[in-house]
C-alpha cells in the first residue's frame, strides 16, 4: 500500500503580519513558519494508517527551501520519504496550480490513498485536496473527523452544517482532507527527529511537474480599512432628532 | 562561529515549547496552588525522549547532547521553572554521571529506566550542617563486610520523596577529608533505614518535590559504589558542572518567560492615554531585560557547546549560571513593576517567575560559589575543567 501526504508550510498565526511590498501577498521576512495545522492531522492519521497497515508513506511539500523544516517534522512523525517541490513563488500560486503540480506528481505514483489537510490556515481557499481529486479521477472525502480503513475501503465522518454528520464510505484509491477533531497530532520524539536526519528527502524543480498555466491572479492584499468610531449624541430629545435628521441629511443619502 | 539552530534542533524546541504549553501550562494554576507533582508528566517526557541526551544509543540515548537538553530546559522553563528540574534529575544528574562513572553492569542496571522515566532519580549532596562545604557533609557510610552502613541526614533533596534509585553522596574516610567522599547508587524504597519526607516550607518550585533524607543504620548492597571509594568528591563536582548547565538554562527560561509576559502587557496596558511600552522608563527597564537575557543567552549555548565538544567548560559554565541565575532574577522582578499591582497579584505569572528565579541563585552553588570559582580560574589558581 502506498500513501501520500500533501503539506504546507504556513506563518504562526501569531506573528504580526505586514502586506509586501507588491501589495499582493504578506511579507514572508521575519515570519516563525509551522506546519500546516490540518495538515498535521492529515500527518497523524496518514502515520497511523502506516503503523496499522505497514504502508509506504511519502510527504510532498511546495516551497522554497525553508519548507523543509515542516517536511522534516512530518518525516520524525513517521513518513518515510519526502519529496520537496523547490518553488520560490508558491505563495502566488493559485489552488488550481497547486492541486496541478500534486496530481502531476501522484499520477504515475499510483497511491492508495492521499491526505490533505482541509485547508490551509493562511490562503484558506480550502480547494487543493479536491481539485487534485478531480484531476486524478479519485473520490474525494472532505473535512473528516474519523477515519477507518478496511479491506480497501475507508469509512468516514465528516462535518455537515449545524454539527451533523455524514457517514462516507469510499473505495481506494481516494484522497480525504482532514479537519481538527480527528485526531491528536503526535509529538515528534528526540529520537526520532535525529533518526528523520537520515530519511530520504528529494528535491524536485517545480517545473517539471507544472504544465497548466494560472487561473487565477492575487492582485490586491490589504487589512480591512479602520471604521470611523461611532457618534454618540447627547442632549434632550427634540435637540437630538434634528442633530440626527441633520446629520442624515448631510452625510448620507437616506434622507436625500 | 556558527550562531545557528540547525532545523533538528529548531524542531526540538517547537516540540518543547508545544509540550510545555499543553500538558503544562493548562494546569499549571491549580498544580502551583495545590504543591502538585505530576509523576505521569515525566514518564510522558521519559516516552518523547526528554531524558535521553548525552547519553549512548545503548543505554536509551536519544542521539543529541548537552546542547539540545538546554533548550528543552529553556522551552520548559519559560512556562515553568519547576518543569525544567526532571532534566536534571532523570538525565543530567544520575544518569549522564553513571554513565561517566559506572560499570557496564550499573549503566545497564539503572541509566535506561531513568532515562525512560520509569525509576525516578535523584541526587543527595546537601545537608542541614553541610551546603557549599560539600567536604564537610556528616551523612557516613561505613562498610560492614557484607554490605555498606548509611547513617546521616540529607536535605533540600530534589525528588528525594518520589525517587526511586539515585546518587548518595557519603563521608567514608574521615580523615582523608575530601578525599574520603564516596558516590553511592541507592535505592530508596523498601529500604526500612531509609525515611524521606517532603519539605513543604520552599518559596517557589512548587510543582517539583523536595524533601530531606534520613538513614539509620541503612544497609545497601556492597556492589552500590559509583567509580571507586574515596572518588565522590571528584565525582560530585564533575556532577554539579554538568547539573549546572541546566540550571542556567532554566534561569534563561524563567527570564524568557518573564520577558515575554512584560513586552506583550507594556504593548497592552494603556495609562495616560497611551501604551504603557511607549514611556521611555519602560523602555529602559525592557531594554536591560531583553540585553541580558541575550548575553545569558549566548553565554549558556556556548557552555553548552563546550561540554559536547569535551572541552574545558566549568569557567564558562560558572559564569553562565551566574549570569543567567542574576539576569532571570532581574527580569522576574521588573516584570512584577511593570505589571504594577497585577505583578503583586498570584492571578499572574510574574510573582511565580520572580519566587522560582530565587531557587536558581542557591541550586547547583550559589551564586557565591559560583564567583569563587570563576575568580579562581580567572586569577590562575585553579585550571579550567
Amino acid at each position: 500500500m502506498n500513501i501520500l501526504v500533501s503539506i504546507k508550510q504556513v506563518p504562526d498565526m501569531e506573528s504580526k503580519f505586514k502586506v509586501n511590498k507588491e501589495g499582493t501577498w504578506y511579507d514572508g521576512a521575519d515570519l516563525a513558519w509551522r506546519m500546516n495545522e490540518y495538515d498535521e492531522y492529515a500527518v497523524e492519521q496518514a502515520v497511523q494508517l502506516k503503523e496499522k497497515t505497514g504502508a509506504d508513506l511519502t510527504v510532498i511539500c511546495i516551497g522554497p527551501e525553508r519548507v523543509k523544516e515542516a517536511m522534516k517534522k512530518a518525516l520524525a512523525m513517521g513518513c518515510d520519504r519526502g519529496v520537496h517541490v523547490v518553488d520560490e513563488a508558491s505563495f502566488e500560486k493559485d489552488p488550481y496550480s497547486i492541486a496541478a503540480i500534486i496530481a502531476e506528481f501522484a499520477r504515475p505514483k499510483s497511491f492508495d490513498l492521499i491526505f490533505t489537510g482541509m485547508q490551509s490556515q493562511d490562503r484558506g481557499s480550502a480547494q487543493v485536496g479536491t481539485l487534485a481529486a478531480e484531476m486524478l479521477g479519485l473520490p474525494c472525502i472532505t473535512t473528516i473527523v474519523d477515519f477507518a480503513f478496511e479491506k480497501g475501503t475507508v469509512t468516514v465522518k465528516r462535518e455537515l452544517e449545524g454539527g451533523v454528520k455524514a457517514r462516507v464510505t469510499a473505495p481506494t484509491p481516494a484522497l480525504v482532507t482532514c479537519q481538527l477533531g480527528l485526531n491528536t497530532p503526535r509529538y515528534p520524539t528526540l529520537p526520532n527527529i535525529m533518526k528523520a536526519k537520515k530519511k530520504e528527502l528529494l528535491s524536485l524543480p517545480v517545473a517539471d511537474l507544472l504544465n497548466i498555466s494560472v487561473q487565477q491572479e492575487t492582485t490586491r492584499l490589504y487589512f480591512p480599512e479602520k471604521k470611523g468610531g461611532g457618534l454618540v449624541l447627547e442632549g434632550d430629545l427634540g435637540d437630538l432628532a434634528d442633530k440626527l435628521i441633520r446629520i442624515l441629511k448631510e452625510k448620507t443619502t437616506v434622507l436625500a | 562561529m556558527q550562531f545557528k539552530l540547525t532545523d533538528e534542533q529548531k524542531m526540538m524546541q517547537d516540540m518543547a515549547r508545544d509540550f510545555a504549553q499543553k500538558e503544562i501550562l493548562p494546569t499549571l494554576k491549580e498544580d502551583e496552588r495545590d504543591h502538585r507533582f505530576r509523576p505521569e508528566l515525566v514518564k510522558k517526557m521519559g516516552a518523547l525522549g526528554f531524558f535521553g541526551c548525552a547519553i549512548p544509543e545503548e543505554y536509551g540515548g536519544n542521539g543529541c547532547g548537552f546542547f539540545e537538553s538546554v533548550l528543552l530546559a529553556e522551552q520548559l522553563a519559560m512556562v515553568s521553572g519547576s518543569w525544567r528540574v526532571p532534566l536534571n534529575m532523570q538525565n543530567i544528574g544520575p544518569s549522564v554521571t553513571v554513565n561517566k562513572f559506572g560499570t557496564r553492569e550499573q549503566k545497564e542496571r539503572f541509566i535506561p529506566a531513568w532515562v525512560k522515566g520509569e525509576a525516578f532519580g535523584f541526587f543527595a549532596i546537601t545537608e542541614p550542617n553541610s551546603g557549599s562545604d560539600v567536604a564537610s557533609m556528616g551523612t557516613t557510610a561505613t562498610d560492614r563486610g557484607d554490605h555498606w552502613e548509611l547513617n546521616g541526614q540529607k536535605m533540600w533533596i530534589s525528588n528525594a520523596h518520589v525517587g526511586d534509585w539515585g546518587l548518595v553522596y557519603a563521608c567514608t574516610d574521615r580523615s582523608k577529608k575530601y578525599k574520603g567522599l564516596t558516590c553511592f547508587i541507592v535505592n530508596l524504597k523498601n529500604n526500612e533505614g531509609i525515611v524521606t519526607a517532603p519539605i513543604e516550607t520552599k518559596l517557589g518550585l512548587h510543582c517539583s518535590p523536595t524533601g530531606e533524607i534520613a538513614f539509620t543504620r541503612a544497609k545497601i548492597p556492597k556492589d552500590s559504589v559509583l567509580g571507586e571509594v574515596g572518588q565522590g568528591f571528584q565525582i560530585c563536582m564533575w556532577q554539579l558542572n554538568n547539573t549546572r548547565i541546566s540550571c542556567a538554562a532554566g534561569a534563561l527560561g524563567i527570564g524568557g518567560g518573564a520577558l515575554e509576559a512584560a513586552i506583550g502587557y507594556a504593548n497592552e496596558r494603556t495609562q495616560f492615554g497611551k501604551k504603557i511600552g511607549s514611556y521611555q522608563m519602560i523602555q529602559a527597564q525592557i531594554a536591560d531585560m531583553v540585553a541580558e537575557h541575550e548575553a545569558a543567552r549566548l553565554l549558556v549555548y556556548q557552555a553548552a557547546w563546550l561540554k559536547d565538544q569535551g572541552l574545558p567548560n566549568q569557567f564558562q559554565t560558572s559564569i553562565a549560571k551566574l549570569f543567567a541565575s542574576e539576569a532571570a532574577v532581574h527580569a522576574a522582578s521588573d516584570t512584577m513593576k511593570i505589571f504594577g499591582s497585577y505583578g503583586f497579584s498570584t492571578e499572574f505569572p510574574a510573582e511565580r517567575f520572580l519566587r522560582d528565579a530565587q531557587s536558581l541563585r542557591v541550586v547547583e552553588g550559589t551564586s557565591n560559589i559560583q564567583k569563587t570559582i570563576i575568580s579562581g580560574i580567572a586569577l590562575g589558581d585553579v585550571q579550567n575543567r
